[in-house]
């Protein structure tokens, strides 16, 4: 039993949320009569869920630091407009418009970020403010009514990767990102155990190995199932995108000194300070990476839909709150990764999916979301309050110490809403 | 030695990730299911008892519920395996149903768009796996993968709402000339701006020689549209035109897109202490039509989900046969092509004529007592 912990590495309590996923990935296969693990479906499973969980990742951040973006659905549904104004009454290429959209993300992140980081009103505030003012501002500029996006943008909302090579009976565009994915997987494990060997980890080579084959077949069965779609379809433009933003901002938030200082600020700001870390601009960054991403995402479900509409947006900053709690992050501030935040989003996408291919209204999928939910928080709020195992744990009979969070900041999370502003 | 290590779990790696490639296979030039469909669709129809998919907005209003219950029924009855599907006014919770929809093999898609521009990405999706896409009760815009849209005209409901509107200023106001305001429905939704153009078609002349004034002067339809159709909205806007243009003077009449502003209007006018001001309304809702039977909506334009579903059902099975679907009465262009429309004359329901016109609907004669 200890072995399967080492293949895994650190503390299984992390793949909770990772075996309810596939759990519900299998069940609903099951129970659709074999409809939810399709080609088609898993296609538009990541093409329609991508602009959500690219802001799960900003939203990740921003609890991270101990705030919340109320403005992101706002933000991605004015620079969508914007984008879709300019291309068709500027006449600017659908490059150009895009650019636009997305630096007016990075202006509107700054706006968040000097209100928060300079003059210190708490995110909450801030970004209540910012909801309103680009709601509004979507419907003023757009009259309220659906404007064309440029047909280009489509590429990036819903589109699909080249055919060319020989007939593999797969997308060869797929099945090289899925060829890459494996290599790279595999060198990095193995550096990371070489390297663990050197400072003198005992752990022995086959657990990386079984580890190794394990991803892999992960990754390939991904390949096999998104390459082997209609002629035409691939892995979805929207999920490499994502895939790509998981790996920067994975590397951003664990290896880089901007990373350690959200942690820092996020767990306890005054010592921080104390320790010479620019709270001020931290916030500030963080926010504008936030209002970024949110533009990104508005203009990628501008190109899915085929056209910007004035209530684009609304709500979407609660389904990223949501995928970031589910993933785990504490409300406290300093708790959250970026692979959790992608698994909570993906349990709440393979909810929606799966309902909706068993045909249950929209009335009782909300209802089945809001439980799972708070369960899943509940559930965490429990095991580190109790300093219990998950059942997974359990399961394996994990008798090792928990998590390094003290029970104290586990706990503070077991009060949503409780502690949204950080004091100041 | 530590190389070769590694060379050899990379190369195991690539070889399982081939050979889970290698054992593909199935991938045709089309899925095997939707080129049976093409391919049956040339040659006429669709299996009978196939999955037919309806996709609505919402159910937020009752005409919607009535479609979402009456259309699980018919095609029940019709022998079809039906997925009725309501969005909760979210335009990419709409999107994904619709995908599951085609995942679950339908044949034909009924689609009442929250936004009739914004679905273009997933209806083609639709029309590639050979799934024929009927719009019902709103135009789907701006994109090819339409094959017909049933729906009540909507100019000529715009129409008829602003006669009713006139009727019952000269019923219940006496002499003009009137003071009015106008209200227009929801922008994203497309016929909003229909219902609003048939309207001032009656109006207009009326306005221009002077019979009606638009005390507000606000008679662009950006002006008086309602987003999304919130009623709360249209009270607010209600409240504040009264407050700022109507101190001194009496409202007559208010040109209403739909059953709930209707209310939400009449209570705004109350209020402020008005008398009641001639509403007319859209889709006959219980609380509408009880309001006309007691005298405070003046009129409400029915458009009988029945009728609609029956002119879909009609469709649908031509469809399924593979016959040409019968002629359309006008055809629209969406921006993209020319769509033919299938379109029913609504009807207007008074006091006077209430128990005539709902002699078949024992719910809503239940309500006239």
């Amino acid at each position: 039993m200890k072995s399967i912990k080492e293949i895994f590495g650190g503390d299984l309590r992390q793949y909770t949320m990772v075996i309810v996923l596939i759990a519900l990935i299998v069940g609903f296969h099951i129970a659709s009569g074999g409809r939810m693990l399709t080609p088609s479906n898993f296609q538009n499973l990541l093409s329609g869920n991508a602009y959500v969980l690219i802001l799960a990742i900003g939203m990740m951040m921003v609890i991270v630091i101990g705030h919340i973006d109320l403005s992101v659905g706002s933000v991605a549904g004015f620079c969508g407009m914007v984008v879709a104004i300019c291309a068709r009454d500027l006449g600017l290429p659908w490059w150009g418009a895009a650019l636009v959209g997305l630096l007016l993300g990075v202006a509107v992140g700054a706006w968040h970020g000097f209100w928060l980081a300079k003059v210190g009103i708490p995110g909450f505030i801030t970004t209540l403010a910012g909801m309103m003012i680009f709601r509004g501002g979507v419907i003023w500029i757009s009259n309220s009514i659906s404007i064309p996006a440029p047909d280009e943008l489509r590429f990036f909302g819903s589109g699909s990767l080249p055919e060319w090579g020989p007939d593999t009976g797969l997308n060869n565009s797929t099945l090289l990102l899925g060829i890459i994915a494996i290599a790279a997987v595999a060198w990095l494990q193995l550096n990371g155990w070489n390297k663990a060997k050197r400072t003198g980890s005992q752990t022995p080579l086959w657990t990386v190995i079984t580890r190794v084959v394990l991803l892999c077949a992960v990754i390939g069965y991904a390949a096999y199932l998104y390459g082997s779609g209609l002629v035409g379809t691939s892995f979805p433009v929207p999920g490499l995108i994502l895939v790509v933003l998981v790996i920067v901002y994975h590397i951003v938030t664990e290896r880089t000194a901007y990373g350690r200082h959200i942690y820092a600020v996020g767990g306890n700001k005054a010592a921080a300070a104390l320790s010479g870390v620019n709270v001020p601009k931290t916030y500030f960054l963080t926010m504008v990476n936030m209002s970024f991403l949110a533009a990104l995402a508005g203009v990628m479900f501008v190109g899915r839909a085929t056209s910007a509409g004035p209530s684009d947006g609304v709500n979407w900053e609660l389904d990223a709150i949501a995928a970031v709690f589910i993933g785990g992050a504490a409300v406290s501030g300093g708790i959250g990764t970026v692979v959790a935040t992608m698994v909570g989003g993906l349990v709440m996408a393979v909810l929606n999916s799966g309902l909706m291919l068993l045909g249950v209204g929209s009335d009782k999928t909300q209802v089945i979301k809001g439980l799972v939910l708070l369960a899943a928080v509940a559930f965490d709020v429990y095991n580190k309050r109790q300093g219990k195992k998950s059942i997974i744990g359990h399961l394996f009979g994990n008798r090792e110490s928990g998590k390094p969070e003290s029970p104290d900041a586990a706990s503070s999370s077991a009060v949503p809403g409780a502690k949204e502003l950080p004091t100041q | 030695m530590k190389l070769t290590k590694k060379a050899v779990v990379i190369a195991a790696a690539i070889s399982l990730g081939l050979s889970l490639a290698a054992c593909s296979g199935t991938r045709g030039e089309t899925p095997p299911q939707s080129a049976s469909n093409e391919a049956t669709a040339a040659t006429g129809g669709f299996e009978a008892g196939s999955t037919i998919g309806v996709s609505l907005p919402w159910l937020g209003t009752q005409n919607w519920k009535e479609a979402e219950t009456q259309f699980a029924t018919a095609l029940t009855e019709a022998g079809y395996k039906p997925i009725v599907q309501a969005a909760d006014n979210k335009v990419p919770q709409q999107q994904s149903q619709i995908e599951a929809m085609i995942e679950s093999g339908a044949k034909v898609l009924v689609v009442a768009p929250i936004d009739g521009k914004q679905l273009g990405t997933v209806l083609e999706k639709a029309k590639d796996a050979g799934i024929k896409i009927i719009g019902y009760d709103r135009l789907l815009e701006n994109t090819t993968a339409v094959d017909a849209v049933t729906q009540y005209g909507s100019i000529e409901t715009g129409r008829v709402q602003g006669e009713a509107l006139l009727a019952g200023l000269a019923e219940r106001k006496g002499a003009g000339p009137y003071n009015i305001e106008l209200f227009g429905g929801g922008p994203a939704d497309p016929n909003a701006p229909n219902f609003f153009t048939g309207a001032m078609e009656v109006l207009q002349p009326k306005i221009d020689d002077g019979t009606l004034v638009v005390v507000s002067g606000q008679v662009e339809f950006t002006q008086v549209a309602t987003a999304e159709w919130d009623n709360a909205t249209a009270q607010k806007r209600m409240e504040s035109l009264l407050a700022g243009n109507y101190q001194d003077k009496k409202i007559d009449g208010v040109l209403t897109p739909n059953d709930g502003i209707a209310r939400a209007i009449l209570t705004a006018c109350e209020d402020a202490g008005q008398d009641i001001p001639v509403v007319d309304g859209l889709d006959a809702e219980d609380e509408s039509v009880v309001s006309i039977w007691e005298g405070k909506q003046y009129a409400t334009v029915a458009k009988p989900t029945p009728e609609l579903i029956a002119q879909t059902m009609v469709l649908i099975q031509a469809l399924q046969s593979g016959a040409e679907l019968p002629p359309p009465t006008s055809t629209a262009n969406n921006g993209k092509i020319d769509v033919p429309l299938y379109e029913l004359t609504p009807v207007v329901i008074t006091k006077a004529n209430a128990k005539q016109a709902f002699a078949d609907d024992p719910a809503k004669l239940e309500l006239l007592k």
